[in-house]
C-alpha cells in the first residue's frame, strides 16, 4: 500500500503531464481549475493518467459529480440545498467540502477540486 | 486538396489497433515548396494521418455514431522527416476508451526506419453546444471508409470480418434511388 | 509554400516571441472533408500554424543562419475551441530556452481573444550539408525563399519591407 508521498509524487506526474504546469505549480492546496488551470477536456486526460499510474478505475461521477449538480431537487436558487450537499458528502467522502458548503453555488463546484482531493481519493481506490 | 492522410488500412482489429499506410509525394500539395529545394510531408501531417487512423478505431466501436474528433496531442516525438518516395507505416493502438473520449497510443515507420512516437486524446462530441452538430453523413463517411479499405481487412478480435453498421448500408442504398 | 498556415507576421522581437494571424476562409478546399457538414480547421493545422510562427521566429532571430527547422516534440497540445470559416487564429511563439541546439517554444492561439488552443514544442534549425544529406546549394535555396515568404508576411502598408527585415 503506497504512502502518501508515493501517491502524492505520481498525481503530481500526471497533473505536470496532462496541464504542462511545472512540479512546483503542482501544491496540496492548489485547485485543478483556478491555479492549476485546468479545462473540461483536461479532466479526461486526468483520469486516464491516474488510473495508467494506480492501475485503478475511476468512474468519472465519482470526481466529477455532475449528476448531483444537475439534478433540481438538489437545487434552490442556484445552490445545493440541505440535501443535496449530504449526497455530495457521502459521493466525496475525501473532499475537504467546508469551504464549499459556506457558499454551495453550483457553478462554482468546478473549481472546488485540490490536489490533496485527488490524492485522498487515489488512496481510498488503492487501499 | 484532399484531408485524407492516409492512404489504406493494412490491418484493423475492433477495440484494439489498426495499422495504415501512406505514400508522401512530390506532386502533393501539402509537401509541394514545404521546404524548398528538399521537401517533405509536414510533421503536423503526419499526426493528423495518425488521428485519422486512430479516430477511425474509436468511432468504430460506437458504430461510428460518436462525433469523435482530436482533442489533445499529448506527447509526440519525431526522428526524422517523411520525404518523397517514401511510404509512411501507422501502427495505432487505443489505450483507453471513456463515456466521453478515448486515447491511443501510435508508432510511425518511415521504410520501416522508426519515425515518430504518438499518444492521442479523442473527445467525442456529447456537449448540448453540438446536438445539432453533425460531422459527416453515414453514406459519405462509409464510402470514405471504403475508400481505405476498412472493410477489407477489418475484423473482431475473434477474427470474424468487420460488419458495418445496418445504418449506413441503408443510407448508401437510398442515396442510389435519387 | 502550398500548406501556409500563416497569413500576416503582427511583430517580431528577435529571439524572444512572434505574434501572427491566420484566418480561416471558406474557399480552402481541404475544409469540404474536415468536415462535410461542419467546415472547422483541423487541429493539427492550428498546431502548423503555431510551428510556422515558431519557425520563422526563429529563422529571423539567427538571420535565416539555417535552411532546415524542424518539429522534434510536441507536449500538450489542447484545442479547446473551434475556428470556423470567418474567424482568425491570432498565434504566438515564445522561446523558453535552447538547450544543445534544440529550442523550447510555448505556443498559444486565440480566437477573438479567447484561448482555443496552446502546446509546447521542441524544433532544430540545421544546414543539410552540415549533416551530409543534401547539397549547400540547396541550403542557400531554401534559406533565399523563406525569406522572401517572410518579407511577405509582414503587413506591407503599414511596415514596408525595408523596415520588416532588418540587416
Amino acid at each position: 500500500m503506497p504512502s502518501n508521498e508515493e501517491v502524492f509524487g505520481k498525481v503530481q506526474e500526471a497533473l505536470v503531464d496532462a496541464l504542462g504546469v511545472e512540479d512546483d505549480e503542482v501544491t496540496p492546496e492548489a485547485t485543478l481549475v483556478g491555479d492549476l488551470g485546468a479545462e473540461s477536456i483536461d479532466f479526461l486526460d486526468i483520469v486516464f493518467k491516474l488510473e495508467k499510474a494506480f492501475n485503478i478505475t475511476i468512474p468519472r461521477e465519482e470526481l466529477f459529480p455532475d449528476d448531483i449538480l444537475a439534478t433540481t431537487t438538489y437545487i434552490q436558487d442556484g445552490k445545493l440545498n440541505a440535501e443535496g450537499l449530504a449526497k455530495l458528502k457521502e459521493r466525496m467522502p475525501f473532499a475537504d467540502l467546508t469551504k464549499f458548503e459556506s457558499d454551495p453555488r453550483v457553478q462554482d463546484f468546478g473549481n472546488l477540486l485540490t490536489v490533496q482531493d485527488l490524492v485522498n481519493y487515489v488512496c481510498t481506490k488503492v487501499a | 486538396m484532399r484531408w485524407f492522410w492516409i492512404d489504406r488500412f493494412t490491418e484493423f482489429v475492433s477495440g484494439k489497433h489498426a495499422k495504415a499506410v501512406k505514400a508522401v509525394s512530390l506532386a502533393e500539395e501539402a509537401v509541394d515548396e514545404y521546404a524548398p529545394g528538399a521537401t517533405y510531408l509536414p510533421a503536423s501531417l503526419l499526426i493528423e494521418g495518425t488521428a485519422q487512423c486512430g479516430g477511425l478505431l474509436v468511432a468504430q466501436l460506437s458504430d461510428f455514431r460518436n462525433r469523435t474528433v482530436l482533442a489533445k496531442v499529448g506527447n509526440v516525438t519525431f526522428h526524422q522527416q517523411a520525404y518523397p518516395g517514401s511510404v509512411v507505416a501507422f501502427d495505432v493502438q487505443i489505450t483507453s476508451v471513456q463515456p466521453n473520449g478515448a486515447f491511443v497510443s501510435a508508432q510511425l515507420t518511415c521504410n520501416d526506419k522508426p519515425l515518430a512516437e504518438l499518444d492521442l486524446m479523442f473527445a467525442f462530441l456529447t456537449d448540448d453546444r453540438f446536438d445539432d452538430v453533425t460531422l459527416f453523413e453515414p453514406a459519405a463517411l462509409l464510402r470514405m471508409c471504403r475508400l481505405m479499405r476498412m472493410f477489407e481487412v477489418g475484423k473482431y478480435e475473434d477474427g470474424t470480418p468487420l460488419k458495418i453498421p445496418q445504418y449506413m448500408l441503408d443510407a448508401e442504398k437510398a442515396e442510389l434511388s435519387v | 509554400m502550398r500548406l501556409a498556415q500563416i497569413d500576416r507576421i503582427l511583430s517580431l522581437e528577435k529571439g524572444e516571441a512572434i505574434t501572427a494571424v491566420k484566418g480561416l476562409a471558406l474557399s480552402e478546399e481541404y475544409l469540404k472533408d474536415h468536415f462535410p457538414r461542419f467546415p472547422v480547421m483541423p487541429g493539427v493545422l492550428m498546431l502548423e500554424s503555431m510551428f510556422q510562427a515558431a519557425m520563422y521566429l526563429l529563422r529571423a532571430s539567427d538571420d535565416f543562419a539555417h535552411s532546415m527547422v524542424v518539429l522534434k516534440e510536441a507536449r500538450n497540445f489542447k484545442f479547446n475551441g473551434f475556428v470556423q470559416p470567418g474567424d482568425q487564429l491570432v498565434v504566438t511563439a515564445k522561446i523558453q530556452s535552447v538547450k544543445d541546439g534544440v529550442y523550447k517554444i510555448k505556443t498559444e492561439g486565440q480566437i477573438a481573444g479567447k484561448p482555443a488552443v496552446s502546446g509546447i514544442m521542441f524544433l532544430e534549425q540545421f544546414n543539410l550539408a552540415d549533416r551530409g544529406t543534401g547539397a549547400a546549394a540547396t541550403d542557400d535555396h531554401m534559406i533565399s525563399e523563406f525569406k522572401k515568404n517572410y518579407q511577405r508576411l509582414f503587413d506591407q502598408i503599414n511596415n514596408p519591407v525595408s523596415t520588416a527585415v532588418d540587416g
